[in-house]
């Protein structure tokens, strides 16, 4: 799959390919085959324990794969230079050396990259007037975060991977974090995959979507394309199995006389029985998310598993 | 690379800098007086051809001798404080998720910082022992050299590098400060008691010697008296054992008297002394091998956490 040097600015930014991860007898991420064209900024969503940390840190090589293959920019994931200067990372919790301070931080980064951006982190962080001289452990929440991305972007990483980096934060701080992330991505030849299990967040600034459940690959489209081929179907109450015939039904609640479904379109609706309307992203998401859980009755359902 | 190392451990360097720096003055003041009380009294021995009780010659001294013979816990000290934090607490703070997606590889980190930290060790190793095995130039001309192995020569040195290579190693197990800090104090004095009272006596053959019980000749100066036991007529030793019955009968009147005649009537009987020894001689030849034992030790266990960091899955 890591193609000739030729090949690899035209490589996606991610390929994966029968990608799994076992830690003892647990699977935490299982045959994930996937693909992310160069240019995105996608979103890496799943419940808790679907491997979305796993699989980030089996494409920046913190991790090493029980079965199938990665390729990042058409390199297989490894310890070599080559490959770490292409990549920018923020680890979950933001983690920083605690007694140093922010320009501690970027000192420390001018001299473990060959390509090092100081001029821009200082000017990123000096226009959220985050204080480079005192430790980072004295900074808030949001600020940290804020220097764990500019350290990432300081390396002009080709492609940047960040672990939940707003799930810590207020939704303030988390605005001006994903701010900045548009910016960073305005400004460049940049690909992002963020992961995170607040939907609403990332609906805004992503223009695709990894939905990660129970440790398998349930979709990886351009968000666009997401939302075009999905639909809600409400209708009289019929039987589901006879539904599914013909339909591809990603999750169907009844009541006593009304069937919903949300389907994944394979061809235009012919039965004039269903009134047929379009979703948001969040409400697909959480039902590929809900699919695992046994069929409550009614709307409920999926209201509770957005907490 | 070096510029993190320095930047995250320069407090750790500052804080040895000061404690060697104010070892150095206590020692080198302590050192030459010490040393000119000793010339002093050489001299006082040539001109009276008597050189009476050297026992009484350090009799002021004991707080500063005790606080060299403290020096044995260094080594152990840079294991607790240098060797056990330095991967472990990467780990702890996730910060080696930090360091291990920039532009360098995790080889290069881990050799890096492994380096700065043996490097740290040698130096200090050496520096101390220099100053400690100057220091008791007129106690080792004394007394053995062997009473005090583990604080002069290379042992401390090695020791250095054993204690913080262990450290090393454990905090690449357990990835938590704490717990490494205690496992590495465990297993170095662990090791470091059990070969000094099993494995020292025994790198080379010691010396069997039988002398007269209570005579003038015993083991040469310097050295490493093993054991020292009474010998029966044969030869044979009575080891820890010896007891009133094994003295024959007709030495026994002066034991229950009180009489002082026991001892001649054993020298009569044909009882000795057997003493077991090694000679000042050997010496450099135990330090070489003692260091040697604790080098190989260390570099086993920085193979260990090398092959431990370089393929975890972080």
């Amino acid at each position: 799959m890591a193609g000739a040097p030729g090949d690899r600015d035209a490589a996606p930014a991610i390929e994966t390919r029968g990608l799994g991860k076992r830690f003892g007898s647990q699977w935490a991420l299982q045959d994930c085959s996937l693909s992310v064209p160069r240019g995105r900024v996608t979103a890496l969503v799943g419940p808790n324990g679907a491997g979305k940390t796993t699989l980030l840190r089996l494409l920046v090589g913190l991790a090493s794969p029980t079965a199938g293959e990665a390729s990042v920019l058409g390199r297989a994931p490894q310890q070599s230079e080559e490959f770490l200067s292409t990549i920018g990372y923020l680890a979950q919790d933001v983690p920083l050396y605690q007694r140093l301070s922010a320009a501690d931080h970027l000192a420390l980064g001018a001299h473990l990259n060959a390509r090092w951006d100081e001029t821009a982190a200082r000017e990123r962080l000096s226009a959220l007037k985050i204080p480079c001289d005192r430790p980072v452990a004295t900074l808030s929440g949001g600020q940290r975060a804020q220097v764990g991305l500019g350290l990432a972007l300081a390396k002009r990483p080709q492609l940047l991977l960040l672990d939940e980096p707003v799930a810590a934060l207020d939704p303030l701080a988390r605005r001006q974090f994903l701010v900045s992330l548009t910016a960073a991505v305005a400004e460049g030849d940049l690909s992002v995959i963020l992961s995170s299990h607040l939907l609403h967040d990332l609906e805004r600034v992503c223009d695709h979507v990894i939905l990660l459940a129970a440790s398998k690959t349930q979709i990886c489209a351009d968000i666009d394309g997401v939302l075009e081929t999905h639909r809600m179907l409400v209708g009289p109450r019929r039987k589901i199995s006879d539904i599914e015939r013909s339909l591809d039904v990603v999750k169907a609640t009844q009541t006593t006389n009304q069937t919903r479904l949300l389907v994944r379109l394979i061809g235009p609706i012919l039965d004039p029985s269903w009134e047929v309307s379009e979703v948001g992203l969040e409400d697909i998401i959480l039902a590929y998310m809900g699919q695992d859980e046994p069929l409550a009755a009614g709307p409920l359902a999926v209201m509770g598993a957005t907490q | 690379m070096n510029y993190l190392i320095w930047r995250l451990h320069r407090n750790q360097a500052f804080f040895a800098g000061a404690v060697l720096a104010l070892m150095t003055i206590l020692l080198l003041v302590t050192g030459i007086t010490m040393a000119h009380d000793y010339h002093v009294f050489l001299a006082n021995c040539a001109a009276t051809r008597s050189c009476g009780d050297t026992g009484q010659l350090f009799s002021g001294d004991g707080a500063i001798i005790d606080m060299v013979n403290l020096t044995v816990v260094v080594p152990l000290l840079f294991g607790l404080f240098w060797g056990a934090p330095l991967l472990a607490k990467e780990f702890e703070d996730g910060t080696h998720n930090l360091v291990w997606t920039q532009g360098v590889t995790r080889g290069q980190w881990l050799r890096g910082k492994m380096l700065w930290a043996l490097v740290a060790a040698v130096a200090w190793g050496l520096a101390m022992t220099a100053l400690v095995s100057w220091w008791r130039y007129p106690e080792n001309a004394l007394s053995s050299r062997f009473s005090a192995f583990d604080i002069q020569g290379i042992v401390p040195v090695a020791y250095s590098l054993f204690a913080v290579a262990l450290g090393i190693a454990v905090g690449s197990l357990v990835k938590r400060v704490l717990p490494a800090i205690a496992i590495t104090l465990g297993v170095f004095v662990a090791v470091r008691v059990v070969l000094a009272i099993y494995g020292r006596p025994h790198y080379m053959t010691p010396i069997s010697k039988l002398f007269a019980l209570a005579g003038p000749q015993g083991p040469p100066a310097g050295a490493w008296v093993i054991s020292n036991s009474i010998a029966g007529p044969g030869g044979q030793s009575f080891g820890e054992s010896f007891s009133p019955g094994d003295i024959p009968l007709a030495c026994r009147s002066g034991l229950a008297t009180g009489k002082s005649g026991t001892l001649p009537c054993l020298v009569t009987h044909g009882f000795q002394q057997l003493v077991v020894y090694q000679p000042a001689s050997r010496f450099w030849a135990f330090q070489g091998i003692e260091a040697a034992i604790f080098v190989v030790l260390a570099v086993a266990l920085l193979a260990v956490a090398y092959r431990r960091v370089l393929s975890r899955d972080a």
